[in-house]
């Protein structure tokens, strides 16, 4: 009888967790929330689109791609800098033409618009779904089809055709090859036209909005977009449809608008934002919002930066080919003998005896300015001015140009120019469009644009050509070697690499 | 178990009738051993009675023509006449036979002559016989099919356990039992306390271990008393010195300012102006001999056991510490367990037990094995022209590097990383007899871990002179941090099993196993970190005393569930021991896996036949002949606990406004696959045991055949997905294998000799992909910005994959003759073979240029005793792997290499195989080529002993049972074309397959003089 008793008592431990057991194997993450409970309020569809936002402010993902990388180091404005040949190497190499096609730059580069067309592609199928409030909805789904548009337009700019990523891949579809240049642009200029129909203009937002994107944006990057592709008269149309909403304007002091308090001010129409009070920031900074461009332009030595992107002799002269200095250079390069902000005089023997005699300013930040903890070096705050208003002003004198309206062309190039107090110009004809090329170098020096323009404008050959730059091969940079590997050959390297 | 049947059997005869009394006293080998517990039986009846402690019996028998059988575990047995006696003292002489032992297999446990399917056994004399650090060790080189290497050289790494080679890309290893309690990893473990270790090899063994059983599982039971035993204390220790094997030859100050100058001119620059005169920079600094040093290693263990008629225990502890080879005490373990194994018998069909464990282990870390910033590799890749230290005493820097490649002794100075760990594993059970063949047991485990990691990264600043602040990023860090993290784990189980047996007419023998499992895991970890402590004092560090503000304060906290309901049975039929037939079945439910896949089922069959048992058998040198032959299939569950589904990632953040207020964005930052299914493994095994010459030769082989489908993987993917890649079942793979063991064990008055020697052939290859079967590419090489292995079908997993070099370049016009590299490709520069042949080299050029898996590993072993002196020989060794080299960082201009750099080409002629040096390397030559595989072969002789036992009479009179001194080298000798500083490389990352056999500055095991003691009374 006891052993009876025993057996149904086992015997009943063993039931009693088969009774249990479709509970006992569930077992659902603890710790957040999986995709299927998520997409659902107002709330999430705003949080699924910053989360789009967060790899613009990618610069080490994990090695360095800096805009200012491609648009000023490879061009003839800057050099690479930093602390000698051995320190970025394969950007000495890429500032010199000489490849590489492996370097981890190029590929962090790609692994982050990516990354930023994955969010916006997760909103843009996910936040449809959603009920809310239709003229948010709107908002939402233009903001990510500006950043989808905008990461595309890096990498089109950068290395021509690449893979077109439209909607949430499947593993299956992970190796994709390249589309043509051309479908890529077709896809951004829908993506921008969409959006500025649905985006608010920026004096819609409110205040704690402040650096979302705008219809102004979306604007502006279709102006350049219409540029690149010689659609002079949509070009035309769009920069005067900015200019004629009266959302933005010049501000009225050049040298205010790298200061902190100019972050977002009126002319700015695309700015990535950053802040210096977020944790460390190396590596890919998801959680963390500062920018790595402050200190790795600062100079050396007690200045506690890496000195990055030495302004060329080249570039400096420019400021003085019209006889006199022009008032926008001592805002954008440092000079041997200027204060550099409240870190002490700009002396060779202050910036660890490094030989060069400029550097840049734009991105300067002072010792007031560092992170209010942790090493200060790493974490700056200055927002990265992707569009200002003076450059759609130049984009539509260069747009106005070429569709033969010259007298527009010269209002917005007059209207940059007095803004610094400079004589007017006056050129016509091929002197004009020289004249709007120089104006850029000058008001957009060390803003990440000028190598891209020299690409588009067709000038690189000419200007860079002393550099190593060769017509055909090197107006687009080389697909990254490891992403070939990775799709086994699915994508092309392009040709002369 | 045997004796308390034993007693059962006693107690159900005390009926029988007697007529002559025989009494005596039962003595092992040697004559001054008493066999306790030794069985003394009727012949031809079940009238029996076991001896008491000192090795007493008194039996009672019909008449004079009676036979006596007597018995005991490991000891021929002796059949006597009992004749005019009536005391009879006998003398049992040792087994040589290994047939008798008994052998646990999942549960239960079964003799070696009845087992039909293929388990390998380690036990306690073999533990004994030398010290080991690590349980894993005990594998190594002795078991047939058990590949075990050292995944670090680093004192408390551990070791990659292989059971029958890797047969998936996904986590390989085996499951590890400690008495029925199923745990995560060894390091807790006392090799000391350990009995048996069983390593159950087929399918047919390892699938009533279901979802978890497909890498083998590794089955390990710890010492408890045995019953009717006098109490003993035994002290066991040991104490050693740890010493590098070998050192690299790297370029000195002198040849290293040549070639940098030379590769400055290469790429068109001037070179350095303090490298002028490269004779007068002198030998520089050797930095090797600044981080290597000698290392102490101890141990200390105590244990009592004893038994009495219905109890038996032991209790033991240990107290192991060992300081490192690099960094000392920067990379020290300690370790002290505590264990007390005990079971009683409350009531006839009552018994009850435990088996409970604690440690706690410290271990200190340095950066280890990683390409990037280890004190190895920087040691090996920093310029020697940079003294350790400068005039002042304090570290210098090196004027040529800007990240990774640091001063190594000051990298090691301001490491501060320990990981402590307190951890109890013990089960509690009861075992009821619920009559006369069924038998139940209940256990209840708990595996409970609760962890702290401690990191503190001090403020220090190499400069020269502070204010400039001209040290480089690497070897400054102006603001210190600290970090903490705790983690718990808790894993418990509730096992219920029914095990019914029963013996029909002496022909017939049936065992049924049925029973269910319910085990349920829980992990919380949670820690901060904060930066800016006023105290730069690592004993200091401590989150609150920072003097930041609440603000710059990180914190996190995870949690995580899992759990695995399983039904099992097995059923055991042997008949009249020479047919043995065997089947399991497993039912597990994972919660790993979503609902549609849920449950997994796992099958297996196993049959043997004792040929030598056959009337017809007339081999008469072959006493023992076995053919096995089993299938079986088994499931693979590691692959976290939440795959099938996505977790939405907060923290994607991004300021807006104009305070700039942080803003939450949330992402999945990983693909979803909500298709998940189980990794199933089928495996078929053939067989035979063999014992020769009276047990003095045996010999086991096995061949198989392990398919592995369904792999679950998280493959790396193209970056244009935007995530980390998803789980996915991407492959199927094939691992043949061939094991033989030998052994040869004889004896010739004192002199007692026993080798052994066991092979293990292994050819495995993947035989399919996933997806649109794309390769897996792994093991990245920073150098190279590449990754070196790649595993496709028809090639063993993670082979190495790259370009083939042709000679080097001698002329222009050989450039011109050859397919196109670079624009800039100069003489000295490799020519790289055109394989697709279209006169360009590109990435379509590289193919397989070496497999990381060997062909066959080995080990003999040697024992020698005489008269009191022991000696042990054992070798190990591995054939046919190779290593790709990956400790120079070739990505920087200024690393120092091997001097085999010195014979760089310099003109035409000058070399075929070593490129010239250029600061720019246009033309790649250190892109991922065969010029860094090399032959990973090794012989390595482990371990040899020498150990000394004190007579028995001078120990009698001291009262001991035992006392032995021994000196022991460990790793005295290697036989390696190898250039590297170990042959010996595990699995750097032991849950991914796919990274091995690269060499990334590996932590070198260290060459070990022991001398120990061990003493019992």
């Amino acid at each position: 009888m006891k052993f009876k008793s025993l057996l149904l008592f086992s015997l009943s431990v063993g039931i009693s967790f088969s009774a249990c057991q479709k509970d006992f194997l569930e077992k659902k993450p603890i710790v957040g929330i999986t995709e299927e409970n998520f997409y659902r309020t107002e709330a999430d569809a705003i949080a699924s689109v910053n989360a789009a936002y967060a790899p613009l402010q990618f610069q080490l993902s994990p090695a360095g791609h800096f805009r200012w990388f491609w648009g000023d180091i490879m061009s003839d404005d800057a050099l690479k800098g930093g602390s000698g040949d051995n320190d970025a190497f394969s950007l000495l190499q890429l500032e010199t033409f000489k490849g590489p096609t492996n370097t981890d730059l190029l590929e962090s580069e790609w692994g982050a618009d990516y990354e930023g067309i994955y969010r916006a592609n997760v909103v843009l199928e996910r936040v449809p779904g959603i009920t809310m409030d239709e003229t948010l909805k709107a908002r939402i789904l233009g903001e990510a089809k500006f950043i989808r548009a905008w990461n595309y337009y890096t990498l089109v700019s950068m290395f021509g055709g690449v893979p077109l990523v439209d909607h949430v891949l499947a593993p299956s579809e992970y190796n994709m090859s390249s589309a043509s240049a051309d479908a890529i642009w077709d896809f951004i200029e829908k993506d921008l036209t969409e959006a500025s129909a649905t985006l608010w203009k920026r004096s819609a937002y409110t205040e704690n909005d402040l650096g979302r994107i705008t219809q102004g944006a979306a604007q502006a990057l279709l102006v350049k977009t219409y540029l690149w592709r010689n659609k002079w008269t949509e070009a035309k149309t769009t920069a005067e449809a900015i200019i004629n909403s009266n959302e933005y304007q010049l501000v009225s002091n050049y040298a205010d608008i790298f200061t902190q308090f100019g972050e977002n001010n009126t002319e700015s129409v695309f700015e990535i934002q950053y802040m210096n009070r977020s944790g460390g920031n190396w590596g890919k900074n998801n959680g963390n919002e500062g920018s790595l461009t402050n200190v790795f332009q600062r100079a050396r030595g007690q200045f506690a930066g890496f000195g990055f992107n030495i302004p060329t002799q080249n570039f400096v002269d420019e400021f003085f080919k019209e006889g006199f200095e022009d008032p926008r250079l001592k805002s954008t390069v440092f000079r041997v003998g200027d204060p550099m902000g409240d870190r002490g005089v700009f002396t060779l023997a202050a910036t660890g005896d490094l030989p060069h005699l400029y550097y840049p300013k734009k991105y300067f930040t002072g010792k007031s300015e560092d992170a209010p903890f942790g090493d200060p070096a790493p974490n700056g705050g200055t927002n990265d001015r992707v569009i200002r208003y003076s450059d759609v002003l130049l984009m539509h004198a260069e747009a106005a140009y070429h569709t033969g309206d010259e007298a527009g062309a010269k209002v917005s190039l007059n209207k940059v120019r007095s803004r610094v107090s400079i004589p007017n110009i006056s050129a016509t004809g091929n002197d004009l469009l020289e004249a709007i090329y120089r104006e850029r170098r000058l008001e957009l020096g060390l803003e990440a644009h000028r190598f891209f323009d020299l690409v588009r404008t067709g000038k690189a050959p000419q200007v860079l050509g002393s550099l190593g730059f060769k017509a055909g091969t090197h107006e687009i940079f080389p697909i990254p070697q490891s992403q070939i590997l990775a799709t086994n050959g699915a994508l092309r390297q392009n040709p002369g690499y | 178990m045997r004796i308390f049947i034993s007693i059962l059997l006693l107690a159900a005869t005390l009926s029988a009738h007697a007529q002559i009394k025989i009494s005596g006293r039962i003595l092992l080998e040697g004559g001054t051993e008493a066999a306790i517990g030794a069985t003394v039986q009727l012949k031809g009846t079940n009238i029996g009675i076991i001896t008491d402690i000192d090795g007493n019996y008194s039996i009672s028998v019909p008449d004079q023509t009676s036979i006596l059988v007597f018995s005991y575990t490991g000891f021929v047995n002796q059949e006597i006449t009992v004749g005019n006696r009536t005391k009879l003292d006998v003398i049992l002489s040792e087994s040589q036979s290994q047939l008798s032992e008994v052998v646990v297999t999942g549960y239960g446990s079964q003799k070696r002559s009845n087992i039909s399917g293929s388990v390998s056994t380690v036990d306690a004399k073999e533990i004994a016989e030398r010290p080991i650090l690590r349980v894993e060790q005990a594998l190594q080189g002795r078991t047939a099919g058990v590949q075990v290497a050292q995944a670090s050289g680093s004192p408390g790494s551990e070791l990659t356990v292989r059971v029958r080679g890797v047969g998936t890309i996904n986590n390989s290893n085996p499951l590890y039992i400690v008495d029925g309690i199923p745990v995560d990893g060894l390091d807790f473990l006392n090799p000391n306390d350990i009995e048996t270790i069983n390593v159950l090899k087929d399918a047919a063994s390892s699938a009533i271990y279901g979802s978890r059983g497909a890498n083998g599982v590794v089955l390990i039971t710890t010492k408890g008393g045995k019953r009717n035993q006098t109490g003993s204390v035994s002290y066991d220790a040991y104490y050693g010195i740890q010493r590098a094997n070998r050192l690299l030859d790297l370029l000195d100050a002198r040849e290293y300012a040549t070639l940098q100058n030379e590769a400055y001119l290469a790429a068109g620059k001037t070179p350095l102006p303090e490298f002028a005169n490269p004779e007068a920079l002198g030998k520089g600094t050797d930095w090797q001999e600044a981080i290597f040093q000698s290392a102490p290693i101890m141990s200390h263990q105590l244990t009592f056991s004893g038994g009495a008629e219905h109890s038996s225990y032991t209790v033991s502890g240990n107290y192991f510490t060992q300081n490192g080879i690099v960094g000392g005490d920067k990379s020290n373990f300690q370790r002290a367990t505590v264990r007390v194994n005990g079971s009683h018998d409350i009531k006839p069909w009552l018994t009850i037990g435990n088996n409970l464990g604690f440690t706690w282990l410290e271990r200190q870390g340095l950066a280890e094995n990683t390409q990037y910033n280890s004190p190895i590799i920087r040691a090996l890749n920093i310029d020697p022209v940079t003294p350790v230290y400068k005039a002042d005493g304090t570290y210098a820097y090196s004027n040529y590097t800007s990240t990774d490649i640091a001063n190594p002794v000051n990298g090691i100075e301001q490491t501060h990383s320990t990981w402590r760990s307190n951890r109890l594993v013990g089960s509690v059970f009861a075992d009821l007899k619920l009559g006369k063949n069924l038998k139940f047991r209940s256990a209840y485990s708990l595996d409970a871990t609760y962890a702290i990691q401690r990191g503190f990264s001090p403020r220090f600043d190499l400069s020269n002179i502070v204010s400039l602040s001209d040290a480089p990023a690497p070897e400054k860090q102006l603001i210190n941090t600290v970090f903490v993290g705790n983690n718990t784990w808790r894993n418990q189980q509730l096992e219920n099993v029914f095990t019914w047996q029963k013996n029909y007419d002496d022909k017939h023998n049936i065992t049924l196993i049925a029973g269910s499992t319910a085990l349920s895991n829980r992990y919380d970890g949670s820690g901060g970190a904060n930066t800016n402590l006023p105290s730069n004092d690592p004993k200091e560090a401590y989150i609150s005393n920072t003097i930041d503000p609440i603000a710059s304060q990180s914190a996190y906290q995870y949690a995580s569930e899992s759990s695995l309901f399983s039904w099992f049975g097995k059923a055991n039929y042997e008949l009249n021991e020479k047919y043995l037939a065997s089947a399991t079945f497993r039912a597990d439910g994972s919660s790993r896996f979503g609902k549609n896949n849920r449950f997994g089922y796992f099958p297996s069959f196993s049959a043997g036949w004792i040929g030598s048992r056959e009337s017809f058998w007339n081999i008469k040198a072959i006493d023992f002949f076995k053919l096995r032959a089993s299938w079986g299939q088994n499931g693979n569950d590691r692959i976290g606990d939440y795959s099938f589904t996505t977790v939405i990632n907060n923290g994607q953040n991004y300021t807006f406004g104009p305070n700039e207020n942080i803003t939450n964005g949330a992402v999945a930052l990983s693909a979803a696959n909500p298709d998940l299914k189980w990794e199933t493994s089928t495996q078929t095994d053939i067989g035979a045991d063999f014992e020769l010459l009276d047990g003095r030769i045996g010999f086991t082989t096995d061949y198989y055949i392990k398919k592995t489908t369904d792999m679950l993987y998280a493959a790396p993917i193209p970056l244009v997905a935007g995530t980390a890649p998803p789980i996915q079942n991407v492959a199927t793979a094939e691992n043949k294998g061939l094991e033989l063991s030998l052994n040869y064990r004889n004896k010739d008055h004192a002199l007692k000799y026993n080798v052994g020697g066991n092979i293990s052939f292994i050819e495995s290859k993947v035989t399919g992909l996933g997806r649109g079967g794309e390769p897996v590419y792994s093991g990245y090489v920073q150098s190279a910005n590449a990754n070196a292995s790649k595993t496709d079908v028809g090639y063993s997993l993670a082979s190495f994959y790259g370009h083939v070099t042709d000679g080097i370049f001698q002329s222009k016009a050989e450039i011109e003759a050859a397919a196109f590299q670079s624009n800039e490709t100069a003489p000295g520069d490799i020519r790289f073979k055109d394989i697709d042949g279209n006169g360009v080299i590109d990435a379509n050029d590289r193919t397989f240029i070496g497999n990381p898996t060997p062909r066959f590993t080995y080990g003999m072993n040697t024992d020698f005793s005489w008269k009191g002196l022991e000696l042990n020989i054992f070798f190990q060794g591995s054939e046919g792997n190779d290593i790709y080299v990956n400790t120079i960082r070739y990505d920087f201009t200024y690393v120092n290499r091997p001097s085999s750099a010195l014979n760089r080409w310099t003109g035409p002629g000058s070399s075929n195989k070593e490129p010239r040096v250029s600061l720019s390397d246009p033309n790649q030559n250190a892109r991922v080529s065969d010029r860094f595989v090399e032959d990973g072969s090794y012989l390595r002789l482990k371990t040899v002993q020498l150990a000394y036992n004190l007579p028995q009479n001078w120990l009698k009179k001291a009262k001991f049972n035992k006392v032995k001194f021994y000196v022991t080298a460990q790793n005295l000798l290697t036989f390696t074309k190898y250039s590297g500083l170990d042959p010996e490389i595990g699995n750097i990352n032991r849950d991914n397959s796919l990274e091995i056999g690269i060499d990334r500055g590996f932590y070198p095991q260290s060459r070990t003089i022991l001398g120990g003691v061990s003493a019992s009374f």
